[in-house]
This record gives C-alpha cells, structure tokens and sequence, in this order.
C-alpha cells in the first residue's frame, strides 16, 4: 500500500519524462488497435458487402447431367428445396431466385465481358436500397429488357441511357444466342467489386437462357445476420438431405468446401440432379487469410515498437536511479528490504504502462470515432471494406487483454534490470554516492 | 550489556590499485541510555564507524555487536530488520523523502516491516512526534518548503518514529548555523532523556561535541582519547 502511493507521486515527479514514456506507449497503442479493429471489422463488412451484393448468405444451385454427359446448371422445380428451408426451421430475410447470363455486351463496336444478373424486382424490392444510381431509375424497369449497368461499364461501352446494347451469349444448355437491352439506369461504381454485375429482369434473363418462367439458376438465402450463416447451413443440410441429393461439403482439413463439392463434381461419379450448396464464408475464407496476416502484422509492429519503447524506459529508469541513489540508501537505512527497493520501481513501472495504456485507449477511442464519422463514399475501391461507405471498428476483449498484457510485462521487462540494480545497492554505498 | 560493542574493527576501502585504512582498529562499548558524540576531523573515520554500528557497511575486520547480535551472523534481510526496529538514523543533509509531506515522511518507516500499526493509533504517535519537534504545523508541506533546522527535525521525528533504542547522526548539525545546530542537539538530548533513547552523534564542530555526555576523539581512524562527563567530572 505504502509503495503504491509512493510510486505514483515517484511517477509523478518528472512529469514530462514520464508523459514522453507513456505517451509512446499510448501511441503504440492506437497504433495496434486501429488496425486490429479495422481488420477485425472488415471480415463483418466484406461478408456483409457480399451477402448484399450476392443477394443471400446461403446459396443453392442445381447440376443436372445431360444424356450426352454434359453438365446443364439448372434449378427445375424447387419445392423440395422450398420444403427443406421451412422444415429446418431457420429464420431468414428473404429467398431470392435469380438467374446469370454470362456473355459479351455490345455497343458500336465496343465489346466488354459481362455476367447479367437477372432477378425478380418485384421480390427483391430491398435490393434497390443497395444499387446506387446515377442516371436514371428504378421505374425504368418495367420494360421488360430493362438493364442496369455501372458507371464504369457505361463508360467502357460510351452507352447512355436509353442506348440498346447486344448480348451475345449461350443458352443453359450451350446453344450459342443473342439479346437486346435498353440502358434503364447506371449505378455508381462501388469499386473493386461492385462491378460484377448488370443486373436485369429475370423473365428476360430466363428467356434469353431458355428457361422456362419458373426456372431459375441459384436460390439465395438472405439471413438476418452474417453469423448465422454456419448454424443456419448446419441446420439447413440435414433437411435438404433427406429430400434431394446434395455434394457433400465435408473437407478433410482446412480446405474450402466449396472446393471439396468442385472435386466430388469432376471426379466422382453421378447422375441425374445434384445440388451445390455454398455459403458466404466459402468466400470469405480467402480474405480470413488476409485478416490473421494483417493481425499477425500488427502485433510484429506492436512488438517492434515496443522494443524502440522499452529501450526508452530501460535509460530512464537508470537514470532515475542515479537520481534517487540517496533516496534509495535512506529507505534501505531506515529499514526497507532489498525486494520492496525492487517492488517500488517495479510499481512505478507498472503504472508507466497503466498510464500509456489507459491514454492509449482513450485516444484510440477517440481516434476511432472520428474515423467512422468520417463519409468515405460508397464509390471508393475501399468500398467492400466499409459498412455503407462508413469505416467500422470492431475488436475483442480477448485482442486488448493480450495487447494489454504484452504492453505491461515488456514494460516490466524494461525496467527490471535497473530496479534490480537499484535494490541491489549496499545501502552504505548508496547514501555515500555524490551526485 | 552494552548496547553497541566494537571490538577490533577495522575497514579498508579499496582505492584504485591501493587502500585507504579508514578504521585501523577500534574497540568500545557504549551503555543504553549514552548521549555520546564521536568527534574528529575531516577523514578522521567518524562515519565509517556509525555505518558499521548502523549496519549500512561491513568491518573489514573485527566485530560490531549491536544489542548482543553479532551483525556478522545476520543476512541482509535480518539485519535490515534489525536496522528498522533498533537504530534511527538522522543524515547530515537531512535525506528526506522529497515527494511526501512532513508527515509522510515521519510515518514512512512505520509503514516498513511486518508489524505495521493500526492508523489510528499511528496517526497519534506521528502527530505527537510532530508536537514533540515543534512542527505540528506543517504537516502537510514538503520537505522542500522547510528550512534546515526545520528539515532536521522532521529528520528526528523519523528516526524516532519506531521507537528505535539507537539513533545514530552523522553530522547532524554540518549543515546549520550553530544556533539550530545547539537547538538540534538540545532536542535529541530532551528525547534522550525523555525515552531513554541512546543517540550517538558525530561531529567535528568542538562547541557541539561539548553537548555530549561522553565523546570519543578519533584521528586517523583510531581512538585519540575518550572521555566521559559524569565520571570525571566537568570540563
Ligand atoms: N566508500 C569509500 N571509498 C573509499 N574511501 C573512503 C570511502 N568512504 C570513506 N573513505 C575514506 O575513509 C576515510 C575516512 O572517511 P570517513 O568518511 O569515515 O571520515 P569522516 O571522519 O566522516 O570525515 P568527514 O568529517 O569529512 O565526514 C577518508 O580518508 C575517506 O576518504
Ligand atoms: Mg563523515
């Protein structure tokens, strides 16, 4: 008790050194938490951003193997799919059916590379809140060959609005064929991958690939938060199970399971109608990679900067000794033991770190707040990494205790050595010493 | 028993590739209850010899005995032990505690140790302590708001706060004028008689020394002469 209140004021007493030491830790701090929390937030954001953009967490698509072998990716009749989502009880959003031409649009002799999405507009009314558009509007999409294009592909093909533009295209079972679209309306490019997709009417869409009105390609599962997906697959599998065939999704190891139905598709054997069933996080395992790298990253800063720190408080600490060498020889005198010597600067120690960290937080709160108030736009290549064009921040108790943890024994580490010295001192030589 | 025994001590620091005999050989006892002055000139070993009795230096040679223990046989931990419940220690530049208050820094070493008292009756002791030095006052001040005489006091009061049977000054007085300086002497006598504490002091100032009851004279780090007031009579 005596030497905490001791080591405080002792803290206290050079003020601006002590600020310079725990201010570097503090920045130390803010440092590794921005990033930790930027990381940790854009897993949440990048899924998000796909379960929008794919219209759905959980996804279903139909493999059908023709007489002549060849596989045809079809969704015929999906009432035992319909079946499987109730009976398995999970709660979702809303079911998209959609369809995706891939082709080549053309428009006066410009030529680009294009999947068209064709989805039912009237269903996926909140699917509008998440196209933004620049020209014109979501009205246009009556007309039945309607398509909605990107900034960037407008640009790429010098389309305006209201232009008609020719898809070359197959239908689902190869036929080579072509169709027509009318420009209804161009969206803001939200970068990296908002341009994926031209989004389309599903009846023309199905037409054009020879579907029949009530086929479609994938059924879309939106759920009502991104950490369902794996308890609402889990439940959902069993279910689909007993009514269709379904690829197995079961990986020996870490692999993607995605990549495990790929395999059992080309390799095994099989017949008739099977089902794919794929999720959100099959895609997003690929950035959970550049997540652990980026965490990893940050604590091998966190480490670096902090050996330039504790250098720092190692010198100070030496110098506060020689500073206190008479100080020292006097509680030795007057009847204090070597290990409280050692336990006083170990304290004051102690709370050097206390001090940084605490600012540290405080400031990376502040940091934080006003970062993810910051509008960053929704037509930023960062775009897949923010929560609608806002930056997010999300970090575990389990991050800040091990980063508190870190900070408090490399800073007791740092100052061991001189505490030791100084409790090592003969309290005579210590009393003697001039400064 | 005497409560401070040296028999034959002798300590040597080193000194580059040669040695400075700073004590050649001593040996005295002092009773319980002695107000003794250790005087001498610059270099003559005074302090040398009060940190061997306090236990912040080792002889060289021979034996200090310090209420019965051999301090030979103690380790650090015992015979810090031993420094905190049996010897206070009064410095020649005063060595308070800079960050605490007056009274902080004369409740310090109670706070030391296992036996810590309960606060209120800590609290009770310190501020009669504090009455006894004249400073009831200035609790709260810092050491640095002080004048030296005032210091010196405070520097009393800590050493007297584990009612220690031994209190040992170095030059106590080296850094006041000589009216404090007769003040501060006067002081630790009224508490010598008072509790019956033991206080040996060194000095080399001859109008202090003449405030002791016995004074030993060393020069050049052996004993010039020793002499003691109440057995042979006044000056
Ligand atoms: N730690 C040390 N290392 C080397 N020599 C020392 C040390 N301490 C004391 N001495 C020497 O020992 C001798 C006795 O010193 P001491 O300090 O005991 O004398 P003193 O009588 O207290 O003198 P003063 O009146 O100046 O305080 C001196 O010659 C001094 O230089
Ligand atoms: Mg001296």
């Amino acid at each position: 008790m005596k030497l905490i209140r001791l080591a405080a004021k002792n803290l206290l007493r050079q003020k601006r050194r002590s600020i310079l030491l725990g201010s570097a830790i503090a920045f130390g701090i803010l440092f590794v938490t921005l990033i930790n929390g930027f990381t940790g937030s854009f897993i949440i954001n990048v899924g998000e951003n796909f379960s929008n953009l794919l219209a759905g967490h959980i996804f279903i698509d139909g493999v059908e193997k023709s007489e002549t072998g060849k596989e045809l990716y079809i969704i015929r009749d999906d009432s035992a799919l319909m079946d499987a989502v109730d009976a398995s009880g999970i709660d979702y959003r809303f079911l998209t059916k959609r369809s995706e031409i891939r082709g080549s649009l053309l428009f006066e002799g410009n030529g680009i590379n294009q999947s068209i999405v064709g989805a039912d507009w009237s269903r996926e009314s909140y699917f509008k809140e998440r196209i933004i558009l620049k020209e014109g509007s979501f009205d246009n999409m009556a007309d039945p060959q309607a398509l909605i294009i990107s900034s960037k592909i407008a640009d790429r093909l010098q389309v305006e609005l209201g232009d008609r533009v020719i898809v070359k295209m197959q239908t689902y079972t190869g036929q080579q064929t072509a169709g027509d679209f009318t420009i209804a309306a161009i969206s803001i490019d939200t970068g990296l991958f908002g341009s994926i997709s031209c989004y389309a009417n599903l009846d023309y869409v199905n037409e054009l690939l020879n579907l029949a009105p009530d086929e479609y390609l994938t059924l879309g599962i939106y759920l009502p938060e991104l950490v369902d997906t794996e308890p609402s697959t889990d439940s959902l599998i069993p279910e689909l199970e007993k009514r269709i065939s379904l690829f197995s999704r079961e990986t020996a190891g870490d692999e993607n399971p995605f990549m495990a139905i790929l395999e059992q598709q080309e390799e095994e054997e099989w017949e008739g109608i099977r089902y794919r069933l794929s999720n959100i996080n099959d895609i997003l395992s690929e950035v959970e990679e550049i997540v652990r790298i980026l965490n990893i990253a940050s604590i091998v800063i966190l480490l670096v900067l902090f050996a330039i720190i504790m250098v720092g408080i190692t010198n100070t600490f030496r110098m506060v000794m020689f500073e206190r060498i008479q100080e020292i020889g006097t509680m030795r005198a007057v009847g204090m033991q070597r290990s409280e010597v050692r336990q006083l600067f170990l304290l004051e120690a102690l709370f050097l770190a206390l001090f940084g960290l605490a600012a540290g937080y405080l400031l990376t709160a502040g940091a934080m707040g006003i970062l993810s108030s910051i509008y960053w736009g929704v037509d930023t290549p960062l775009f897949m990494l923010l929560k609608n064009g806002y930056m997010t921040f999300t970090i575990t108790a389990g991050q800040i205790l091990l980063n508190i943890a870190i900070v408090t024994l490399l800073t007791l580490a740092a100052a061991f050595r001189p505490s030791d010295k100084a409790a090592r001192l003969e309290p005579g030589v210590a009393l003697a010493t001039e400064k | 028993m005497a409560i401070v025994s040296l028999k034959n001590v002798k300590k040597t620091y080193p000194l580059g590739k040669t040695e400075v005999k700073a004590v050649r050989g001593v040996s005295f006892d002092i009773a319980r209850g002695d107000f003794i002055s250790i005087a001498g000139p610059s270099g003559s070993g005074k302090s040398t010899i009060l940190n061997m009795i306090g236990c912040i230096d080792v002889p060289t040679e021979g034996t200090v005995e310090l209420n019965g223990h051999l301090t030979s046989d103690l380790n650090d931990r015992e015979i810090t032990r031993l420094r905190h419940k049996f010897v206070g220690f009064i410095f020649q530049s005063f060595n308070l505690i800079p960050v605490l208050t007056v009274y902080e820094n004369i409740e310090f070493p109670l706070l030391l140790g296992k036996n810590v008292p309960a606060p209120p009756e800590r609290k009770e002791w310190v501020n009669y302590l504090m009455d006894e030095v004249g400073l009831k006052d200035w609790t709260k001040h810092r050491p640095n708001e002080l004048s030296g005489g005032q210091r010196q006091r405070v520097a009393i009061a800590r050493a007297l706060v584990t009612k220690p049977e031994l209190v040992l000054a170095d030059e106590p007085t080296a850094n006041l004028d000589s009216e404090t300086s007769e003040a501060i002497i006067g002081l630790m006598k009224k508490v010598n008689q008072d509790m019956g504490t033991t206080f040996i002091f060194s000095t080399h100032d001859p109008t202090i020394v003449d405030l002791a009851e016995h004074i030993i004279r060393l020069r050049d780090g052996l004993i010039d002469s020793e002499y003691r007031r109440d057995t042979e009579g006044g000056r």
